[in-house]
């Protein structure tokens, strides 16, 4: 606590952990115990490097984490932000290909670099949009509306790049954003971006007057309506937000490979929501952190990886997903129904 | 009709209910007799819904005894009520929509063996009984496509078919017109030709002296009388046991009342109401007082910008009633119906709560105020009193009235200048009830205008300077609290009195 408490109120002393701090510690002890264990079985585990991979690596994940969470605080799931990933891709590669090419997949629409990638931006914020309209404004149930734009955009990736992939006649700069090396460290732009959103998430969750509105509009969307706050607007912004981030990710993967996939991102929206029911948020609204998705995320990654050192196959990586998936649940469920007893 | 031979169907010997604080119902004994239609009676909080809950089994007695033809009943659950032949029938309608009049009809009673369904006599069972009860239903039709009072049939011939000897109806017309009442009194009155015992219960008095052969009144908790109809004598005296001589919380008239209107409300009309019309002067406590469906939460939603209505609603020469948001911004604020789904976050704590309706006063461009949150929430917790050990607490671990108290600090911290509260202590125990009337009489004497909607006369009564009465979604009537008002007159009106409808 940051705030000096009164010393006349008994009240404010008799303050335990919330039940939040409860479960994010649950969610990082877990996360931390897990790599323990796997650097006694792994060889080559436990090293300093390694550590940073596992977040490293999995810095586009994690980022699509942060919206889909602050959906799923507020009561309504993002399964879109996969197809995002390869819309905006496929389309910021499209946009700068130079015209005239007698190749279709080599030809695009030539446009100034900058350009591109802000009319990719706008492509993969207007399936943000597509989402906020469906849900609020036709109050269709989150899942089903986000199903369906996830297969548009990716749909309209897979038109655009034939159901292959663009990657020629790219002005030279295409590939910089994706592969910039920051502060002359081996840190790339990517990780950079997915560390100031993870900043910037918490901040907002924690601190700012929004990220409560979402916890309200999440507990209660009837009180929430009753206490005056405007929920369609709060959900769009929510909307928006998850694909505008889905939209970089994408544009930066695309730079990092200099090329637009149509097949990019595949089943990330599906990781995105794995780490976030790992990390302690409840699918029904109103709980949970981006802290806790983070440890998530470092939970999938430690289960994954250790599992690919112990030369298992990497077929069986689905099965140990659903594993930690359904003991992560159940023992969150459990501590809390125990501890609320 | 002679007990001799026959004992009573049910009876009722010294049943006793507490909750903590309050006894509910009083050692209450009554029985009742086999083939009649027995009206329950009482004013709201009179242990009506109580007793019957002990019926039905969703209670258990604190103490006393029930009999069934004589024999000791102690249900413990519904479905061990409807074993022993008292089925209920809810306000709210208990069919499957999907499914057709004959599987709704036979639902829970299906025959099946290895889980598969088989089968039976069942099936021509219901039918005949649906048949002498109501014979223009078709038992292949889909549930759906009935009307509200077709469906109730359906489940009155369900509990008739399931043998069930007593039918309990709480309230069954509040959602009828007046031809499906007629119909469904027929119904009734076939029922009992069939050997069947009805326990009605209704708010509207001319129900009762049309349909009843016995009546009993229940007045806090406590039973007044049980006697035929015929030995009644009309309405009034019907009222004057429900209320009897019963002490009202003492209004004492508040001498600060303003002339300044802050509130006007033009013809306001929706499904529900019809053409409103009624004015809220600054720091006045005004009552909209009116049986359940007569209108009050509409007006209070309404007013709030909660439900969309025709008419125009002026407060404080503003134009609102667009959106809650809108209605918070311009000093008005709602402590709604049903505080723990549209009042709470029920898994939030009471700091979490707080703050909601008003969020500029706790932000600074945008950054939550922590600090301010705190102090809030304290000072709050002290102020109203709420009982808690911890400001962490989450609210659905709290009692009904602290629960209340937490509603009411939102609204309080919104700074609104028109409280409306929408029956502000339902569900609130005796010693927190006086504390949230002495809450509101304070905001009041503070320049506040309080508007209560509540079907509790004695709460209208006790704390309000002007009443509305509401029967139907109109407003009948408008009269100024005082040592003389009449309390037999207010209860005629609400109860449709006014309207020409006599026995």
């Amino acid at each position: 606590m940051n705030v000096p408490i009164k010393t006349n109120t008994a009240l404010s002393e008799n303050r335990r952990l919330s039940d939040q701090m409860y479960i994010t510690l649950l969610v990082a002890s877990v996360a931390i115990g897990l790599f323990l264990i796997a650097s006694v079985f792994v060889p080559n585990f436990f090293q300093l490097q390694n550590m940073l991979n596992l977040v490293t690596n999995n810095w586009a994940v994690i980022s699509l984490g942060v919206g889909v969470t602050f959906l799923l605080v507020s009561g309504n799931f993002d399964l879109s932000v996969g197809g995002i990933v390869a819309l905006s891709g496929v389309l910021s590669v499209w946009f700068a290909q130079s015209i005239g090419s007698s190749n279709a997949l080599s030809s695009g629409l030539g446009l100034p670099y900058w350009v591109a990638l802000l009319g990719a931006l706008a492509g993969a914020i207007a399936i943000g949009g597509l989402n906020a309209l469906f849900v609020v404004k036709f109050r269709i149930p989150s899942i089903i509306v986000t199903l369906g734009t996830m297969m548009v955009a990716r749909g309209i990736a897979q038109v655009i790049t034939q159901g292959s992939q663009r990657n020629t006649n790219l002005p030279d700069e295409f590939g910089v954003l994706g592969s910039l090396k920051v502060f002359g460290t081996s840190m790339q732009l990517p990780v950079v971006f997915m560390g100031l959103l993870l900043l910037a998430a918490i901040f907002i969750e924690r601190k700012m007057v929004f990220g409560r509105i979402t916890y309200w509009v999440g507990a209660n969307p009837v009180a929430a309506r009753l206490s005056g706050i405007d929920n369609a607007k709060h959900i769009t912004y929510l909307y928006l937000f998850s694909a505008a981030i889905a939209g970089v990710v994408g544009i930066l993967l695309s730079s990092e490979y200099q090329s637009g996939y149509s097949n990019r991102g595949l089943l990330m929206e599906f990781d995105a929501l794995v780490i976030a029911l790992l990390g302690g948020i409840a699918i029904a609204g109103g709980f949970g952190s981006v802290i806790g998705m983070f440890f998530g995320a470092i939970i999938l990654a430690v289960v994954t990886s250790a599992a690919t050192g112990l030369t298992l196959s990497p077929d069986w990586q689905y099965i140990l997903k659903a594993l930690a998936v359904f003991l992560a649940i159940v023992a969150q469920t459990w501590a809390l129904a125990r501890r609320n007893k | 009709m002679t007990t001799q031979q026959q004992p009573p169907v049910l009876s009722i010997e010294g049943i006793i209910k507490d909750y903590p604080g309050v006894r509910a119902v009083n050692d209450v004994s009554f029985s009742v007799e086999s083939s009649t239609v027995h009206c329950l009676i009482g004013e709201n909080g009179a242990g009506k819904s109580t007793l019957i809950k002990m019926i039905t089994g969703a209670l258990l007695p604190s103490q006393g005894n029930m009999k069934i033809n004589g024999a000791p009943y102690a249900p413990t659950s519904t479905q061990n009520a409807r074993e022993n032949g008292v089925a209920t029938l809810f306000q709210e309608l208990h069919v499957v929509d999907e499914l057709s009049v004959l599987e709704n009809l036979t639902l829970g009673m299906e025959q099946s063996r290895f889980g598969f369904l088989i089968k039976s006599d069942l099936e021509e069972r219901v039918i005949q009984t649906l048949a002498s009860i109501e014979p223009s239903i078709n038992p292949a039709a889909r549930v759906s496509s009935l009307s509200v009072a077709q469906k109730q049939i359906i489940e009155i011939a369900r509990a008739a078919s399931s043998g069930a000897s007593v039918i309990i109806m709480d309230e069954p017309t509040a959602s009828l017109s007046e031809r499906e009442v007629e119909r469904l009194f027929t119904v009734i009155r076939k029922l009992r030709s069939q050997g069947v015992t009805v326990i009605y219960i209704s708010h509207k008095l001319d129900e009762i002296i049309a349909l009843g052969d016995t009546v009993t009144v229940l007045r806090d908790g406590k039973h007044i009388v049980t006697k035929p109809l015929s030995e009644v004598s009309g309405r009034p005296e019907l009222i004057d046991m429900m209320i009897g001589r019963c002490v009202f919380e003492s209004y004492t008239p508040r001498n600060n009342l303003s002339e300044e209107v802050i509130l006007s409300a033009k013809g306001l009309s929706n499904n529900m109401l019809k053409n409103v019309s009624f004015e809220i002067k600054k720091g006045e406590i005004v009552g909209f007082y009116g049986l359940v469906g007569a209108g009050k939460t509409e007006i209070a939603r309404a007013l709030f910008g909660a439900d969309e209505v025709a008419g125009s609603i002026v407060f404080k020469g503003e134009k609102v009633g667009g959106s809650p948001k809108e209605a918070i911004a311009a000093g008005i604020a709602l402590v709604p119906e049903e505080r723990r789904t549209q009042g709470l976050f029920t898994n939030l704590t009471i700091r979490e709560n707080i703050p909601v309706m008003n969020l500029r006063r706790m932000s600074n461009n945008g950054i939550f105020r922590a600090d301010a949150e705190l102090s809030a929430a304290t000072h709050y917790i002290d102020q109203l009193r709420i009982a808690t050990s911890s400001i962490e607490k989450h609210t659905e671990k709290l009692s009904g009235g602290n629960q209340q108290k937490v509603v009411l600090a939102k609204c309080l911290f919104s700074k609104a200048s028109l409280l409306l509260l929408d029956e502000p202590t339902r569900g609130v125990d005796v010693g927190a009830k006086t504390e949230i009337y002495d809450i509101i009489r304070n905001l009041a004497d503070e320049g506040n205008s309080v508007a209560v909607f509540s079907s509790e006369l004695e709460e209208v009564l006790g704390i309000c300077d002007r009443i509305f009465l509401l029967y139907t979604g109109s407003l009948e009537s408008e009269i100024i609290n005082g040592p003389d008002v009449d309390i037999n007159d207010i209860l005629n009106i609400v109860t449709g009195g006014n309207r020409g409808v006599t026995a």
